[in-house]
Formats: structure tokens, C-alpha cells, sequence
């Protein structure tokens, strides 16, 4: 076989070498992340991502971690090089407005160059979510935001090194506009200690290897897991389908927002066209360019199989039409915090209803939406203010010709990579008790393979005052969406029971609602879709069902 | 004196080692029998006996020990074959062993189904009760709510029953309240609770290895008792010791308790071994390269010991209790080679596996192995595999190579050789991962090389990691039976601390006692010497993670403990992870105390052999690069400090040793060819 390419400076064998070599060191970064980060929402949730991006910006390896951050990696660094574009080596770089390359602004992305002599290779990448970037409220969700600024420091693309030693002086800057400077900066010294790691791997494979024959292994690489997609994508039914996804609302009284997908599949050609979407709207619910096209990226490499190597091969098949303005992509000045998750969550979903017919057997019943809670109050036991996170409760999975969906996984963001800890834990620090946390009976989508039940849980908050609650996140409305005639998983239903009050439902999106003493929450969170017919459901998993009470 | 025995059952053999009170070894290989490895254990001592020229019953009559390892238990986890079991739990939590935290694996594969959970959720019964994190009681154990479930176990017949409730590392009095009264309803029952089996915060770990303990316990209790009757009636009056996980031996009393600490039993032998190896001189840093025909085992000895790891999960259940850490490729001498559907040549993760086996089996494997590209390379003998135990059929593996080659469009040896280099890739990045991802530099160890594909690899893989120095021990073979008489008695016991900042050290002191006491007591039938060594699980106040601090050389009079403890944890980190940060809070997670009863360690398997250099026993072509004539030297006939320079191959009855152009070897007297790495 011929390895087109620059030249035919490396075979098949070397090729394959190269690619498994490229993988464990995306590997090995993500684990250094994980085991060096310091704050709980990269070391125990593990929202962060790594990847190799070549001189030419494009996704060469990755390691799995938070499927909406990787299609996202090479905008970034597009949008790095239009601002640097002749970077110095030991120079360490980063960014993380969404206007300018970046997803939303606690993902902070930091990038190293890595060179073979004077010339550019290849990009050591590492995204991570840090706890907090400023703005309004803590932790960066503010439903409350009407514009970016609401939400946090904006960073255009910048170099954080002076003749490759870090700017003190920069990294202060940086700390003394977020509320936790310590756990920032030694979430940054993680994150930059892991793009470094992987520009030292590089070196060592440039070195051994040539930077010619590992430029030309690259595009073997490239075009390989290209042919793959292809392969696959011709397999599928020719047409023009259309999906739609649905947000609840935006928090300021636009309701039932669209994000509509008309897929075109013609060969092993697919594209994508969201221009149909609603108008962009007031909250952060809205969608950051890159963004969009990771969405996009995400749903498509759910279709494909699982082991396609992640590169920006496997993706040539697929184009993306937007326009800007709508709910997918905002135009400047917007808040999106939320969309990693949402509209990420309705994008994917628009784009694998619509192909569920043309790919019956690959495509999956919708996963869950995000729903989060953050509490701040006063620890009774220390004195101290207290801040607790909600990643309990999770919602269900959808199901697939593989059969049901996994229960209470989360969403289509995070696909089963966010952890939720240990209850123990999270008792012994923070003055919470939780009286239950288990299946949600009857909230899985029904179908010939049902979806996964969401959770129920029912937390009590032991402060000796009133606390608050931020919640952000969507539905409550709209349930995931079953496919190829499976149902809808249910919504979610949260509610608020305080001593002596009516119960209250919390809506998705609010801001400083006051928690009494000895209250509970009580979260029902939505279940998975269904997928096929329900009448095709074998009657023994019906009864099981029952048996286990997934079905009261 | 008296003879000691080892006995090692694997998937295809079972190893017996015998050393004799002179200190001579005997080797025995017996068929394993899965249906009831005591009948291959019997059978193995039975042969181990003749060849010793006595009767089972003598041998066993004069043993004063006999160490086993099994796999009964990873087998029963593995195939499904467990007890109908039952889990008594909190109210309101009986899905946590399920829901696995919210993690799945393979994050982007949105068709797989959820791992089927040990105990199905109609068996999952709440019980009413709850403690607080503090230990105290928030709702008494409601004894309606307990009968009520004990008869939904007894309608069942459950033969095990887990009891798990939160908290019950802080307070264990429920789930006491609770076995007592299962004692009480289900008299037959295996009964196993949390706060027995892992007293530790952070309950999905202690609940799915407690589960896990009950799935295998009533396998386990059955087999051991078997064995251990069976022994008696052939004579054996000793005591019969099996090898868990963490690499110590306990009785069998002890490994019935802790069943599921039986799940790694089979590959602690090799490392085992590789620790009394490290004690005989070998080398103080080793590193295990253990590449069998499906598996690779891979696992660090540091300054002579061997590393622990927090658990590790067994066909999807997580048992959490101390075991080696030990990295585990799925690919091996059987790992098949294809094209994957983007047309790039893969080797693994499929595997021929012993039936068909590789091509050149010829048993009817089409696919091309690993096994097969080393034959179509010249680095087998075909009339010569395993001591001449099997011929190899060049032409068959000639032919699967071909067809990956007509593929690919490049020729056959080229595909061989890439076949051959993507495994060592694949080997070296393994290594790396015990290694280099642990904070280990792999550059100043040696690789210990047994299992029966490792010779053909370990050179280059050590080249590629520019590891010096490789290590291929004569009694490679049954080297894990070996190991497990060189092992100690081991009680590993922890204890979660409250978890906030800053050290209680009077509660530390006493948890510390307590452990002292306990492993003491469950060792206090052995008459020999008892240490204890201690350390501590800690971490920085918003970590996850925590990492294993040694406190052996703490002074615990000091009247600056706590600092000097936190101390201990900066620079142990430092040393992992390049950073400490001293000026933020640090967390004692877990006190952990490791209860050590020394035995006796049993004779090196010191090797035979002369003085005189022996010639080549004949010359063979092999590819490397280009074809080339090379020697082939018999290991086993080699003469004491006898050198060889690369090219060459050195055979053994087990495994084959590829000496590449620039290796140099030389045979050490005490049972190793010692290989100096081009």
C-alpha cells in the first residue's frame, strides 16, 4: 500500500506504531492531570480534556475524558494562531473566551508548542473546567446573566511565558479575579504540568522517529480513521431528515426554544444544517461557536463506532452549516456558560433523531439533561460557610439495539465520565443528609429496549440557618426524547419541602432561593429515552422491570 | 526440617515445587482440572512425589507447609458461577453496588448494556436504620423492617447474605445487630459485612467488595475445606496456607473470611517470587514482565518490596482490599494481528487463545498471532516449542501472515516484523504505565522476563525503554508455585480516620493499636515472629486521591507527631507527583497496618550445570533487519558465567530468548541468564 502523504517516508507498520504511541501519551497527560489537579470538579469529576493538534490545528489523538470539549480543541487552537502565529518553544499559551476560539469561560485551555527544529508539529493541549472565573456568582453557572461579562474574566488568546519562564506577575492577575486563587492556580499548575508532559513525549517520538516520517505517519492517521467514517457513513439510507431538540426555556420568559437539525446523508457525505434554530436568546443557555461545531463533532462520533480513532480524519465526512444569531451560535456579547451542556445536550440529540432512521441500529435514545443545584450556607458543626455542588441524582441513559439504557449515567455531554462521589463523604463534609438516593421508578423512557431511570433522592439540609440554592440547568419541560417509536424519558421534578411551608417546585433556572433549616429537597431526575416500539418489549424484561419496581 | 510444597494452579497447568531439607527443588506439572482443582492439585503432588521417589502419602506426611494459590474465586467472577446471594442495606440506598458512582466505561460507545450487578435489585433489600458520620444513631435498626427481609432471603434461599449499611465504618453495631440475626434466621448462610471486610469511608467500595466477598465466599469455604480434607486423608498433618492478593499467605480460616482478597491469588505468586528473587541478588528495583499467550502482568518491586494498590476490579465488581499492583495487558503471545476497518494493521485486543491457538498450532487457527510472526521471523524452533511439547507448522503461519501482507500490499516479513514491533510497543507502553505513570523511572531497573512469550520481546521492549538490563530465570516456568514458599504471613487491616484537616493523633494512636491487636489476634495460632508495619492514606484537603505514606520510621513518642506524619506525606508526595504544597491542609484518610508472621523463606531454584562453556547446540536463520545465521544455545546446559553475544537464542523447556545484535548475556550460577541490553 501507498501512504500518500508529503512523501512515502514511513509504511504502515511505522504508521500504526506512531498512532499507538500518540494515544498513550495523550493518555499519560490525562492521568497526570488527574492525579496532580487539585480542585474536586477536575480530580474527582474529571472535567477536563487532553489532545494533540498539529501544526495545521487538526485533532491528531486524544484521550477519553469530557466528549464536548474534544471537537471544541481545534478552534481553539485556530483561533490561538490567528493571534500567535509564530509561537516560541518552552512558551506555554492560553485562552478561554468564547468569542475568540474558547467554549464557555471556566474552560480554560492551555497550549504548548512542540517543534521539530524551526518547525511547528504539533499543539500539547489541555482543557479543564476550573471551579470558579469570577463574574456574579460563584462557580460560573448564573442564570441571572444577561451578557458575558456577567459571567466571569474574559481571556483572549495570551502567552503566559516570558522567554518560556511563567509570568508571576500574569498568573496573580489571573488569581486575583476568581474566588478561590489557591485552588486555581494549582489547578493551572496541573493543567500546564500535563501540556508539558506531553510536549517532553513528543520530543522524545520527533527525536526517535524524524519529524518527516512522523508528519507523514500523521496523514496516514488521518486519512485512515477518514476511510473508516467513510465506510461506515455509506452504510447508512440516503435523505434529507429533520430532528428537533428542546430547550424548557431561557429563564427570561422565552419558553419551548428549538434547536432544529436538517441532515442531509448522500453517499458518505453527511452535513449538518442548525440555521433552522431559534434566534438566540437573553441567558446563558445560548451557544459559543466552537461549541457548536464540538456538539456537532460529539453527536457524530456516537454514531460511528466506538474504537474510530478520534481525529479530525474521522470527522472529514461531516459539514456543519450555522448561523450566527441563533440559539447554536450567539453573537458576541452573549452569555453561554451553560452550553457545554445546554444547548450542547439538545444539538446532539436534534442531529441523532434526525438520523435515527437512516441509522436505526446506531443511533440511541436520548440521554439525560442537567440539572444542577448549588447550595451555600453555614456549617453548623464548624462555623464555616460551605458551598456543596449537586452530581448525585443523575439522569438516565438511553436505550439502544444493545438493549436498555444505563440508569441514572448522566448526559449526552458527559456520557458517563462525570463521578459523583461518595455520600459518606459528602456528609462528613457538609451539613447534609441524604435520606435516599436510589432508581426513579417509572421515569425511564418505555420502548422494545427502555431507557435508564433517572435517580430520586430526597437530601435534608442540616444548617441551624437559612441557606440558598442557585439551580441551573433544563428539563423540567421536556424529557429526553425516545426514538424509532420509544418514548420520552420523564422529566425532571424537583421540589423543595421546608418545614411548615407548601411544597415548592424550583424551576431550572433560579437565583437565591432560601432553604429553611430541616429542609428537603426531593429530586426526581428525568429518565432515559426508549428505543423501538414498546410492543416489541420481550414480556420477561416487562416483568423484571416489575419485579425490580423500575416499574411501580 | 521437613519438605515445604508450592502449588500454583493455572489455566492450563498446575505447578507443584517441592524443596527438599537438604534445599534441593522439585518441579512437577500436573493438568489443571476446572471442575475441581483439588483433584489437579492431588494429582500434581502425587507426580511431585515420584519424582522424588516417595509415596503422596509420605511427601505429605513429612511437609510442615503447603502454600496454594487459586483461582477459584477470579473463575467464579469471571464465568458468572456465584452464589444466589442476598444484601441487606440502608433504606433508601440499596442501588449504590449498581450505579457504580455514574461512571461507565469507554466513553464513547452510547450501545452497550450496564454491567449486570452481583446481586439483582429484587435482592437488594432496604432495612431500616441509619447512622450518622459521626457514628451516631439517626434511626435505630428497626427490627420489623430487618425480619420482614430476612424472610424475602429465606423464600429465596440465598446461600450468602452481605449486609452494607452507611457509616458502618464509623459504627458497626447495626450491621452487627444485623449478622446476628441472620446467624439466627438463615443458619447455613455465608454471612459477611461491611465494616468487617473494609472499615472505610466511601461506600461503593466497601459495598461492592463486601458483595463481592459474598458472591465467592460459600466457593471459596467449599473448595478450601475440600482441599484441605482431601490433604489430611492423604496424610497432611500441617497447615494449609493460601496466597491472597496483596501477596502474603493466610490460613484458610482467614481466606475463607476475606474470600474475595483470593480474586489475584494466581499472578501474586510471579511477584512473589520476583520479591525473593530481588532478595537473592538479582536486583533491589525489578520490574515483573509476565507475557503468557492471552496476558501480560506487569508489576514494579521497589527496594525489594513489591507496591500495594488500593484494589482493582474483577469482571466488574470492584473489590477495593489491599492487593499487588499489578497492570494487566490483554495481549500476549496469542494476541491476533488484522487490519482494522480504517485498513491500519492492529495486533489485539483478540486473541486465538489456547483453542484454536495460532495458526501454526494447527488446530485450526486461520488468524495471524504474535506466535505466528515470531515463527514466520526464525525466533521459534518449529520441532523445538515448549521443550518439543508442540510442533509448530511454519507454513500455516506463513500463510496467515501472507494474507495481512497481500492486504497491506507489502511483503510477508515486513508484516511479521511489524507484527512483532507493534507488540513491543504495546509491552513497553505497559510498562510505562506501571512505571513511568507512577512516578517510577524504569531506566535504573531490571526486567524480570517469565511466562512463556516474554523471552522473544523483553530485549526490545527493555531497548525501547532504555532499561539496561534484563533477567530470564531458569525456573521460569513454575516460577509463581516457587514464589508463594518465599512469601510471609499477612494481615492487611485499615481503619478510616475523621476526615478533617489535621491529624487526631490520639485517635490515630488507638485505631493504630487496634489494628496492632487484631492482626496479633487473627496470627495468634503461629508461634513465629510478628511485625507490624503502618502507613497512612492521606491527601490535600480538596483532593480525591489520596497516595500511601509509610510511617515505619516515625518516632511515635515524639511529642511533634502530627507535624512529623504531615511531613512525611509532603515529601511523598514531592517524590510522586514533583510538588508539595506545605502551606495547605492535609487529610489522614486511612491508618493502614500491615500484620506480618515471618516463615521460613525455602531454597533458591538454584540451577545445575557445569563450569564449561558449551558450544551452540545449532545454528539457526532468523530475521533481524535481514536474515542472519545466529547460534542456538541450550539454557539449561549453559555453563556457569558462560557469555554470549547477541545474535543469538537461547531455549529453554518454557520460553525462547531473542538476543538482538548488541545484547550480550551471561549465565549466572544462581539460575538466571543475565542479559546486558544493546
Amino acid at each position: 500500500m501507498l501512504i500518500e502523504g508529503p512523501s512515502t517516508i514511513t509504511d504502515p507498520i511505522t504508521v500504526a506504531v506512531l498512532q499507538n504511541r500518540l494515544n498513550a501519551i495523550a493518555e499519560e497527560m490525562g492521568e497526570a492531570m488527574l492525579r496532580t489537579s487539585y480542585s474536586q470538579i477536575l480530580n474527582s469529576s474529571r472535567d477536563f480534556s487532553v489532545a494533540l493538534i498539529d501544526g495545521r490545528c487538526r485533532l491528531v489523538a486524544q484521550a477519553d475524558h469530557i466528549p464536548v470539549h474534544v471537537g471544541a480543541m481545534p478552534w481553539a487552537t485556530k483561533a490561538l494562531v490567528e493571534v500567535f502565529p509564530t509561537p516560541s518553544p518552552n512558551d506555554v499559551y492560553m485562552l478561554n473566551d468564547p468569542y475568540r476560539g474558547g467554549s464557555h469561560l471556566p474552560d480554560l485551555t492551555a497550549f504548548v508548542p512542540v517543534f521539530d527544529g524551526p518547525t511547528l508539529m504539533f499543539w500539547s493541549v489541555v482543557r479543564a473546567h476550573h471551579s470558579d472565573i469570577g463574574g456574579a456568582t460563584h462557580g460560573a453557572y448564573n442564570p441571572g446573566a444577561t451578557e458575558i461579562w456577567h459571567e466571569g474574566l474574559r481571556l483572549p488568546p495570551i502567552r503566559l511565558t516570558e522567554n518560556g519562564v511563567l509570568r508571576q506577575d500574569l498568573l496573580q492577575m489571573l488569581a486575583l479575579n476568581v474566588r478561590h486563587p489557591r485552588d486555581f492556580l494549582g489547578d493551572l499548575a496541573a493543567q500546564i504540568g500535563a501540556a508539558r508532559l506531553g510536549e517532553q513525549r513528543l520530543n522524545t517520538v520527533i527525536a526517535e522517529f524524524g519529524g518527516a516520517t512522523l508528519a507523514a505517519s500523521v496523514e496516514a492517521m488521518l486519512d485512515a480513521a477518514e476511510r473508516h467514517a467513510r465506510d461506515i457513513v455509506a452504510s447508512w439510507r440516503d435523505g434529507v431528515y429533520d430532528g428537533t431538540a428542546w430547550l424548557d426555556d431561557d429563564g427570561f420568559g422565552t419558553t419551548n426554544i428549538a434547536v432544529r437539525a436538517k441532515v442531509t446523508k448522500q453517499g458518505s457525505d453527511l452535513t449538518v444544517d442548525l440555521s433552522g434554530s431559534d434566534p438566540q436568546v437573553v441567558s446563558f443557555v445560548n451557544s459559543s461557536h466552537a461549541n457548536m461545531q464540538s456538539a456537532v463533532t460529539m453527536a457524530f462520533a456516537f454514531l460511528l463506532d466506538p474504537d474510530i480513532a478520534k481525529n479530525e480524519g474521522a470527522f472529514r465526512p461531516m459539514k456543519v452549516i450555522a448561523k450566527e444569531g441563533t440559539i447554536v451560535w450567539a453573537r458576541e456579547g452573549a452569555p453561554v456558560t451553560m452550553c457545554t451542556s445546554h444547548c450542547s445536550n439538545e444539538i446532539i440529540e436534534s442531529i441523532i433523531v434526525a438520523l435515527s432512521t437512516a441509522c436505526p441500529d446506531r443511533a440511541m435514545g436520548g440521554w439525560g439533561r442537567r440539572l444542577r443545584i448549588a447550595i451555600d450556607g453555614r456549617d453548623p458543626r464548624t462555623g464555616r460557610r460551605f458551598i456543596w455542588h449537586m452530581f448525585q441524582a443523575r439522569p438516565g441513559g438511553g436505550g439502544s439495539v444493545a438493549g436498555d439504557g444505563f440508569s441514572t449515567i448522566g448526559e449526552w455531554h458527559s456520557a458517563g465520565g462525570i463521578k459523583f462521589g461518595s455520600i459518606e463523604v459528602a456528609e462528613t463534609r457538609f451539613p447534609l443528609l441524604f435520606e435516599t438516593h436510589e432508581y426513579r421508578a417509572n421515569s425511564a423512557g418505555d420502548g422494545k429496549h427502555r431507557g435508564g431511570t433517572g435517580g430520586d433522592m430526597r437530601l435534608r439540609i442540616e444548617t441551624d440557618g437559612p441557606a440558598r440554592a442557585n439551580t441551573a440547568g433544563e428539563g423540567v419541560v421536556h424529557g429526553t426524547r425516545g426514538i424509532l417509536g420509544g418514548k420520552n424519558g420523564a422529566p425532571h421534578d424537583y421540589t423543595l419541602l421546608s418545614p411548615d411551608a407548601p411544597p415548592r417546585k424550583l424551576k431550572s433556572k433560579e437565583v437565591g432561593v432560601v432553604i429553611p433549616p430541616g429542609s428537603v429537597i426531593h429530586v426526581l431526575s428525568g429518565g432515559g429515552g426508549g428505543w423501538g416500539d414498546p410492543a416489541d418489549r420481550d414480556p420477561a424484561a416487562r416483568a423484571k422491570d416489575a419485579v425490580e419496581g423500575v416499574i411501580a | 526440617m521437613s519438605y515445604t510444597i508450592g502449588i500454583d494452579v493455572g489455566g492450563t497447568f498446575t505447578d507443584i515445587v517441592v524443596t527438599s531439607p537438604g534445599g534441593a527443588t522439585t518441579m512437577a506439572k500436573a493438568a489443571t482440572t476446572p471442575g475441581d482443582q483439588s483433584d489437579g492439585v492431588l494429582d500434581g503432588i502425587t507426580r511431585a512425589a515420584a519424582a522424588l521417589h516417595l509415596s503422596p502419602s509420605a511427601l505429605l506426611g513429612q511437609a510442615g507447609r503447603i502454600v496454594h494459590g487459586t483461582t477459584v474465586a477470579t473463575n467464579a467472577l469471571l464465568e458468572g458461577k456465584i452464589a444466589p446471594i442476598g444484601l441487606l442495606t440502608t433504606e433508601g440506598h440499596r442501588d449504590i453496588i449498581e450505579m457504580r458512582e455514574g461512571l461507565k466505561p469507554e466513553r464513547y460507545n452510547l450501545r452497550m448494556t450496564p454491567p449486570v450487578p452481583l446481586v439483582p435489585r429484587r435482592l437488594r433489600l432496604g432495612v431500616r436504620e441509619r447512622m450518622r458520620a459521626d457514628g451516631a444513631v439517626e434511626v435505630p435498626l428497626d427490627r420489623t423492617s430487618l425480619d420482614a427481609a430476612l424472610d424475602r432471603l429465606a423464600a429465596e434461599n440465598v446461600q450468602a447474605v452481605a449486609i452494607c449499611f452507611l457509616h458502618a465504618w464509623q459504627n458497626p453495631e447495626h450491621e452487627k445487630a444485623a449478622a446476628a440475626a441472620v446467624r439466627q434466621r438463615l443458619q447455613h448462610a455465608y454471612i459477611t459485612t461491611s465494616a468487617d471486610v473494609l472499615p472505610q469511608i466511601k461506600e461503593f467500595e466497601r459495598f461492592s467488595t463486601t458483595v463481592a466477598n459474598a458472591a465467592v465466599g460459600p466457593v471459596i469455604e467449599a473448595y478450601l475445606r475440600r482441599l484441605q480434607a482431601r490433604l489430611a486423608e492423604a496424610g497432611y498433618a500441617g497447615t494449609l496456607f493460601v496466597i491472597l492478593s496483596h501477596g502474603g499467605v493466610a490460613s484458610v480460616d482467614e481466606a475463607v473470611r476475606l474470600a474475595a482478597g483470593t480474586a489475584l491469588s494466581g499472578p501474586a505468586g510471579g511477584v512473589a517470587a520476583a520479591v525473593a528473587l530481588a532478595r537473592e541478588g538479582v536486583a533491589r528495583d525489578l520490574i515483573t514482565f509476565d507475557m503468557g499467550g492471552t496476558s501480560t502482568d506487569i508489576a514494579l518491586v521497589q527496594d525489594g518490596q513489591a507496591n500495594l494498590s488500593d484494589g482493582r476490579a474483577v469482571a466488574n465488581a470492584r473489590i477495593a482490599l489491599p492487593a499487588l499492583d499489578i497492570v494487566t495487558l490483554g495481549a500476549g503471545g496469542g494476541s491476533i494481528a488484522h487490519l482494522d476497518r480504517s485498513r491500519l494493521l492492529q495486533v489485539g485486543p483478540q486473541s486465538a487463545g489456547a483453542e484454536p491457538g495460532p495458526a501454526c498450532y494447527g488446530q485450526g487457527g486461520t488468524a495471524a498471532t504474535v506466535t505466528d510472526a515470531n515463527l514466520v521471523l526464525g525466533y521459534l524452533d518449529p520441532a523445538n516449542f515448549l521443550g518439543g511439547r508442540r510442533q509448530l507448522d511454519v507454513a500455516a503461519a506463513t500463510d496467515a501472515v501472507a494474507r495481512l501482507a497481500d492486504a497491506l500490499s507489502i511483503e510477508t516479513i515486513a508484516v511479521a516484523a511489524g507484527i512483532h514491533r507493534l507488540i513491543n510497543t504495546r509491552m513497553a507502553d505497559g510498562v510505562r504505565v506501571a512505571t513511568v505513570r507512577r512516578g517510577v523511572d524504569p531506566r535504573g531497573y531490571a526486567l524480570l522476563a517469565f511466562g512463556g512469550a516474554a523471552g522473544l520481546h523483553v530485549a526490545a521492549v527493555a531497548a525501547e525503554l532504555r532499561v539496561g538490563r534484563v533477567v530470564v530465570p531458569l525456573a521460569a516456568s513454575v516460577l509463581s508455585a516457587w514464589g508463594m514458599l518465599n512469601t510471609d504471613l499477612r494481615v492487611e487491616l485499615s481503619r478510616s480516620q475523621t476526615q478533617r484537616s489535621g491529624i487526631d493523633i490520639c485517635a490515630l494512636q488507638a485505631a493504630f493499636a487496634a489494628m496492632d491487636r487484631e492482626g496479633r489476634e487473627r496470627l495468634g495460632w503461629f508461634d513465629g515472629e510478628v511485625t507490624v508495619r503502618r502507613s497512612a492514606d492521606m491527601r490535600y484537603g480538596e483532593q480525591v486521591f489520596e497516595i500511601a505514606v509509610p510511617l515505619d520510621a516515625m518516632d511515635w513518642s515524639s511529642p511533634t507527631l502530627g507535624a512529623d506524619i504531615e511531613a512525611a506525606f509532603h515529601a511523598r508526595h514531592a517524590a510522586l507527583y514533583t510538588y508539595s504544597l506545605p502551606d495547605q491542609d492535609v487529610v489522614l484518610v486511612n491508618a493502614r497496618a500491615s500484620v506480618v508472621g515471618r516463615l521460613p523463606p525455602a531454597s533458591g531454584v538454584s540451577a545445575g550445570g557445569g563450569t564449561a562453556r558449551v558450544a551452540a547446540k545449532s545454528h539457526r536463520r532468523v530475521h533481524l533487519g535481514t536474515w542472519t545465521d545466529v547460534p542456538v544455545f541450550d539454557l539449561a546446559t549453559l555453563g556457569a558465567g558462560q557469555a554470549l553475544a547477541g545474535p543469538a537464542i537461547v531455549e529453554s523447556d518454557t520460553t525462547t530468548v531473542l538476543l538482538r545484535t548488541g545484547d550480550a548475556a551471561c549465565y549466572d550460577v544462581r539460575g538466571w541468564l543475565d542479559i546486558t541490553v544493546g
